[in-house]
């Protein structure tokens, strides 16, 4: 075995000591500004000043954030509820069944992820627009939809892949036809994929910042969390304890979920690309 | 990876009907999928790429008319000054540097987490999945909070070491805001390298090490003789991920103060782009800068499907 030296030991110590001050210091800088009352005048100190819930209450009433929080929580839901289903169906397909253009299939939801959102927002818009659905939220779980749906498959092709086909094989030697197997059998078994795809796509509709701008336009009561931070931005100064407290608010839902799925994820990812 | 599946439907005894089921089965499953993307991301790469050849402005989204063109919008982007001493070397030299950054930085706090004991292993990941996790216009707004001229941090601390005088705007120059918007992406992006190589590094086993150790080659010897060729369709993935990713950058420019089209000498191609178009009313124009960007990432991505399918291959 080999022997660690102290030497040793004290210089990893600091390594990761100056590694979690890197990695946390954005997000405590957050925290601090958004419960100090004086963070606006003087700027935030390592402590606050002054604690106060007065950012975030401003934020939630006057600010106009509850609307907002609403509108995300909305649009959100509806995506991950029409996103998860559409891509579950599909990846039982390309998962479980051998057809033709399987595999240009596989290839064709690879790539179509690499497209950059702002090539996308010019003729999104013209087409949410010919439906007249700008400033409305329909348009916007239209669009999210869309962009989590690839994701989704790619995932969900990993988790159904995994499930042994002796499962299925059994189901039907008992005599079930394939949409009983489907909902008692494959259903159950993927369901923890599925939470952590669900998870996913409601973090991607969350957090959408361009789309939300140009589709919602100035509709101000339709905006959502992401968008919703920038009335807090002044000509001349701006309301950084205000800010702050509605960064918290985006923001601490996501990490918490985050780290409840982050284990999943990857072994979503791992399964896909282990099996075929 | 020959492995057949067998028809499911299975019962080949229950009648032509089911099994003509059983064929188009895949298909029904697909439908939804196919019409979706179909309809709002291959009918709209179309469509954006016969706006890039068109004066497409205001009026004609509005009549819906066509107004043909040819390729003036691309000659005058390949000839403009603002492309080439301004929005190239800001998508592709940041691009380049910001992928060195998280990729070396990612690497190497993967090997110090590699060398840790279990316990604060886990504890150190789980605060590095929080810098992962904070959405990136939240995490931008930090940033320019963090440097904000009046008031941030920043200022403060130089000011009290007395590095400079007074509170300095670092927001107007470019090489100091592409400098904030690095330390915003690499933030943002080198957990998913540390967590990604860390996975691989487990998997390398320690004798090969250890026997290297007796034979006295050094740390540095036996990660880039070692370890680096084990890990290599690991390095390949992160590489080409993080390069896409980082092309694309557009939030952490735009919500930048300047970074929205005011200070012209921060765009790059994304943010261009979208101020032609939603700015100016330049959609066609603001489309052929949007072609031109989804050409560079399929060039790429064509180099990643390429590496994934070797991958396959391999296993």
């Amino acid at each position: 075995m080999r022997r660690t030296s102290t030497g040793v030991k004290a210089t990893k110590a600091v390594l990761v000591v100056l590694l979690l001050a890197f990695t946390l210091f954005p997000t405590y800088w957050m925290l601090v500004s958004a419960f100090d009352d004086r963070a606006g005048q003087g700027g935030a100190t390592l402590v606050p000043r002054e604690f106060t819930f007065h950012n975030f209450s401003y934020v939630l009433t006057d600010g106009g954030f509850g609307t907002f929080l609403r509108n995300s929580v909305v649009v959100a839901l509806a995506t991950v509820v029409i996103s998860g289903v559409v891509a579950l169906l599909a990846s039982v397909a390309v998962a479980r069944f051998r057809f033709r253009f399987r595999t240009q299939m596989l290839m064709l939801i690879l790539v179509v992820q690499m497209v950059p959102l702002e090539a996308l927002v010019i003729p999104l818009f013209v087409q949410i627009r010919d439906l007249q659905l700008l400033g409305t939220l329909t348009g916007l779980v239209i669009v999210y939809v869309s962009l989590a749906l690839p994701f989704g498959i790619w995932m969900l092709r990993g988790f159904v892949a995994a499930v042994p086909v002796e499962l299925e094989e059994a189901a039907y030697l008992d005599g079930a036809s394939w949409t009983r197997m489907f909902r008692s059998v494959l259903l159950p078994l993927v369901a923890p994929g599925l939470v952590a795809t669900s998870i996913f796509s409601f973090i991607t509709a969350w957090n959408e910042f361009i789309f939300a701008m140009t589709l919602l336009g100035g509709e101000a009561d339709k905006y959502t969390v992401a968008i919703g931070l920038k009335s807090f931005f002044q000509q001349n100064s701006n309301d950084w304890g205000a800010i702050m407290a509605g960064s918290t608010i985006i923001t601490v839902p996501v990490m918490v979920f985050f780290i409840l799925v982050q284990k999943r994820l990857s072994a979503g990812l791992v399964a896909g690309a282990v099996k075929g | 990876m020959a492995v057949t599946y067998p028809t499911p439907g299975g019962g080949a005894a229950r009648g032509p009907s089911r099994r003509g089921i059983a064929r188009i089965r895949p298909w029904l499953l697909l439908a939804p999928a196919l019409i979706i993307l179909g309809v709002l991301l291959l009918w709209p790469l179309v469509r954006m790429a016969m706006f890039s050849l068109q004066d497409y402005g205001l009026r004609e989204i509005v009549s819906g008319s066509t107004n043909w063109i040819g390729f003036a919008n691309f000659t005058e982007i390949l000839t403009s000054r603002d492309l080439w001493a301004v929005v190239l070397p800001n998508t592709v030299g940041f691009a380049v540097l910001s992928v060195t950054g998280t990729v070396v930085f990612g690497t190497l706090v993967a090997l110090l987490l590699q060398s840790l004991g279990p316990r604060t292993r886990g504890f150190v990941t789980g605060a590095i999945m929080a810098a992962w996790a904070m959405p990136a216009v939240t995490g931008t707004y930090v940033w320019v909070w963090i440097f904000d001229a009046d008031h941030g941090v920043f200022n403060q601390v130089l000011t009290s070491l007395g590095i400079i005088d007074q509170p300095v705007n670092w927001f107007t120059d470019r090489w100091s805001f592409y400098a904030i918007v690095l330390l915003n992406v690499i933030h943002h992006g080198f957990p998913f390298v540390a967590v990604t190589v860390l996975a691989g590094l487990l998997g390398v086993p320690r004798e090969i090490h250890e026997a290297a150790e007796v034979d006295g080659a050094g740390a540095f010897r036996r990660f880039f003789q070692i370890t680096f060729p084990q890990l290599r369709q690991v390095f390949a993935v992160v590489i080409i991920l993080s390069t896409i990713w980082d092309f694309k950058v557009f939030a952490q420019v735009y919500l930048m103060p300047g970074g929205a089209g005011s200070n012209r000498d921060v765009l790059n191609l994304g943010v261009w782009s979208y101020v032609e178009s939603f700015g100016q009313n330049r959609y066609g124009f603001g489309s052929a800068i949007a072609v031109l960007l989804t050409l560079l990432l399929l060039v790429i991505t064509a180099v990643y499907v390429r590496t994934i399918l070797r991958e396959e291959k391999n296993l």
